[in-house]
């Protein structure tokens, strides 16, 4: 049993009693029972000088014994015989935890992560504390933005006029939030989210409907001609556009009609060009 | 080593550390912030923890940890976020002396 340090921490009285024995045990047995770890992850730690200094006579008699009698002698013969429950109780706890560390930063696929210092509690005051202060809305990422957004983010810049807002004012006026806010801290992990395969159940897509035959739409008011293959299809299906007969287009008086080349408007290029506006 | 190997572990060792009074509840949610649990926690998850704590009044670090069992939370936080819960215990212990720097 190991007894906390000193000072207070988070509620806990001094000498508040720890079973980091059984912490252990139970760590280091069920990497062992996972896969996690192999014997030989234990013993590159708990190296035989280890043992030598800190596995008591009858466990190195019982060790002896094993070892004499068995046909090869290995990590996993020792590990089996001491038991990690001895390990644990008897092997210096600065020591099993340097194991279970290797194991969990090969679980973390090499990840090294800074540990926090021995007198500094994690709390929101404290700098090397993850990020714990509240977020003032949280906005689901699904969802579209409020509409308060929507109105104010800036369009592409049209020439209507001088009454436009400058995007700066549109800015400030906009955000209670700085976008680096609004998505996820660089600490949380979230690349090697992807890496784990750990994926949200999703909903299976549904197959695509058949698609409708043309003879089967409801007949419209007035019969429309028919589109042969390299016409515009559009003017096929825009019924709203469509007034009349198929030649009605041809009945325009020749006054109604506009003499391109000698319109002033549309003069572009040549030495008239910019005399006239 | 498969992904459920790690996340069967991981959910052991919280699981073993919060018996075993390494670390309390409140411990986890100092690193299991609001921030990370709304980051990946389902939504039906979240709503749970929401209706729980709306039928009790309150919303204890223990009464999260009631919903998000050690099993749901190596299933679902970033195993990082739950090793660093683990290692800064350890560091308060004093385990890691002269072994991590």
């Amino acid at each position: 049993m190991h007894r906390r340090s000193r000072c207070t921490r988070g509620g806990r009285q001094v000498g508040d009693v720890v079973n980091l024995k059984a912490f252990f045990v139970t760590t280091l047995s069920s990497a062992l029972d996972l896969g996690i770890a192999v014997p030989d992850d234990v013993l590159r730690h708990v190296t035989p000088d280890v043992l030598s200094v800190s596995l008591p006579r009858p466990l190195w008699a019982r060790l002896l014994t094993a070892c004499v009698g068995a046909a090869r002698v290995d990590a996993q013969l020792v590990v089996e015989t001491i038991g990690v429950a001895n390990l644990c109780e008897h092997v210096p706890a600065p020591i099993i935890w340097a194991c279970i560390e290797e194991l969990a930063m090969r679980a973390l696929g090499g990840v090294v992560i800074a540990t926090p210092a021995v007198s500094s509690r994690p709390n929101a005051s404290s700098p090397t504390a993850p990020t714990s202060r509240p977020i003032p809305i949280p906005i689901p990422l699904a969802t579209p933005p409020p509409p308060a957004e929507l109105r104010t983010t800036p369009s592409a810049p049209i020439a209507v006029g001088p009454s436009i807002p400058a995007p700066a004012e549109a800015d400030d006026g906009r955000g209670r939030l700085p976008p680096s806010q609004r998505f996820r801290q660089s600490n949380t992990g979230i690349g090697r989210l992807a890496a784990t395969g750990a994926r949200r159940p999703q909903a299976h897509a549904a197959p695509a409907p058949a698609p409708i035959e043309p003879h089967v739409e409801a007949p419209r008011t007035a019969p429309l001609p028919r589109v042969k293959r390299g016409e515009t299809q559009s003017d096929d299906n825009d019924s709203e556009t469509f007034i009349g007969g198929k030649d009605e287009w041809k009945n325009v008086d020749d006054e109604q009609l506009v003499d391109w080349s000698a319109a002033d408007e549309t003069v572009t290029n040549g030495s008239d060009f910019g005399r006239k506006r | 080593m498969s992904n459920d190997q790690r996340q069967a572990w991981f959910a052991r060792v919280m699981e073993s550390g919060l018996e075993n009074d390494i670390f309390a509840p409140s411990d986890v949610l100092a690193h299991a912030t609001p921030d990370v649990l709304a980051s990946h926690l389902p939504a039906e998850l979240l709503s749970r923890v929401l209706a729980s704590s709306l039928a009790a009044g309150s919303m204890t670090p223990e009464r999260v940890l009631e919903t998000v069992t050690p099993e749901l939370m190596a299933k679902h936080l970033p195993h990082e976020v739950l090793w660093q819960c683990i290692a800064a215990a350890a560091a308060r212990a004093g385990v890691d002396k002269s072994v991590t720097s």
